[in-house]
């Protein structure tokens, strides 16, 4: 599905977010932009202050030189959050930007992270501290304090109301890097679409969404609280199931039911 | 993934025959730094010099395989000679590339100074990238 410019979904248009661990997708419609034309947020350096001790890459530690920087050969273990700025203090909470409430449920933020410089490895741990990266199941946990499992300089995700995430970053480089970040984001009304059969053209891909997959391989309890508090999906059915082409009564079926419990 | 890195080197080489490796800064990076390590799967392209000072003055673009041991080898991947006292600059068309396969490799600039003392600088862009043309 285009989305615009800058990679955002338009106003109307549907946003899918699928989830790996549970093979399930949450299907919302964009009902607006509130930031609409004022998608650009240039954050500043990242959150790290100037004395914290950080791993490195050669398993010893090091200290962060100055705030913002990032030593050489050293990453971040435990996601850190993006604390308010100057004029941001009256965010639901001043340690995360991105954390919406429970009452948020009609709201959702589309985020696209950029790091400067853009050699910095990242990824995010959703809830905060769970690392979410897997290869082969569960036999190998991968980000960027490992060789797998990263981008360079951008991510991409949808934050969950409820859900505190935690962005980490890595220098594989030799230098002491001075960092910052920059954020389109959109902040979208939301609603979740009341027909069974569209939804179930969407996750089957027949019906045109924007796709974003939630690197979420471990339903933490955050999450699946999350989706049970806020939106409303029952326990045992967290998300829309992505069935099979030829499954439509059964699938439909279950979203009929699924859809009589939603709030939003 | 690019990351356009102008590494900026002085020195001040007080007899002919001095030699030695620049200690470099970066407007990205905190501190000075002697060499510039490439993480694994990475290249390093070189797209140009930019070189000042006394006449003699050689700089040297050099390459390691392993900067992680206490003497690395180091071998010239390229060299660029001032014959005359001023500026010479100089971008190309297709880059010096080093390819870094194991994450350990790095590059490094030194100068040969061969007509006495002198200030001499050394600017040289380079690009981090992890894509292939």
């Amino acid at each position: 599905m285009d989305r615009d410019s800058l990679g955002l979904v338009r106003s109307g248009d549907y946003l899918t977010v699928f989830i790996p661990a549970t093979e399930s997708a949450l299907v919302f419609r964009v009902k607006s932009r509130v930031n609409e034309g004022r998608e650009v947020f240039n954050y500043g350096p990242l959150p790290i202050t100037a004395g914290t001790s950080l791993p490195t890459y050669e398993g010893t530690s090091t200290t962060v030189p100055a705030d913002g920087v990032l030593p050489a050969r050293s990453y971040v273990r435990d996601g850190i959050s993006f604390t308010s700025i100057t004029g941001m203090e009256n965010v639901y909470t001043k340690s995360d930007i991105w954390y919406l409430g429970e009452d948020d449920r009609d709201r959702l933020f589309h985020v696209k992270m950029y790091v400067y410089p853009p050699i910095i490895r990242t990824d995010v741990q959703i809830p905060s501290k769970v690392t979410q990266g897997r290869f082969q199941r569960e036999r190998v946990i991968t980000g960027v304090d490992s060789e797998l499992g990263f981008n360079r300089g951008f991510i991409e995700v949808i934050h969950l109301p409820m859900v505190d995430y935690g962005y980490r970053f890595g220098n594989d480089t030799n230098l002491n890097l001075k960092t910052f970040v920059k954020f389109v984001y959109g902040e979208y009304l939301i609603e979740i679409p009341r027909n069974a059969d569209l939804i179930f053209d969407i996750v089957t891909r027949k019906a045109p969404s924007y796709w974003i997959t939630l690197p979420v391989a471990y339903i933490d309890t955050k999450i699946a609280d999350s989706l049970v508090r806020v939106y409303g999906f029952p326990r045992d059915s967290l998300g829309f199931k992505v069935y099979r082409a030829d499954e439509r009564s059964n699938a439909v079926k279950e979203y009929t039911y699924i859809l009589k419990q939603l709030k939003v | 993934m690019k990351w356009l890195i102008t590494i900026y080197g002085t020195a001040s080489p007080t007899d002919s025959g001095a030699s030695g490796d620049f200690t470099l800064t970066n407007t990205d990076a905190y501190g000075t730094f002697s060499l510039v390590r490439i993480p694994k799967g990475l290249k390093a392209k070189v797209w140009a010099k930019r070189l000042a000072g006394t006449a003699g003055f050689t700089l040297q673009i050099q390459a390691s395989d392993d900067v992680t041991v206490t003497s690395p080898t180091w071998y010239v991947i390229d060299s660029e000679h001032m014959a005359n006292a001023g500026s010479l600059e100089l971008e190309k068309r297709r880059p010096i590339v080093v390819q870094a396969r194991t994450g350990k490799e790095g590059i490094k600039l030194s100068y040969a100074n061969t007509t006495g003392a002198g200030t001499i600088y050394a600017v040289v862009e380079v690009e981090l990238t992890d894509e292939d043309d």
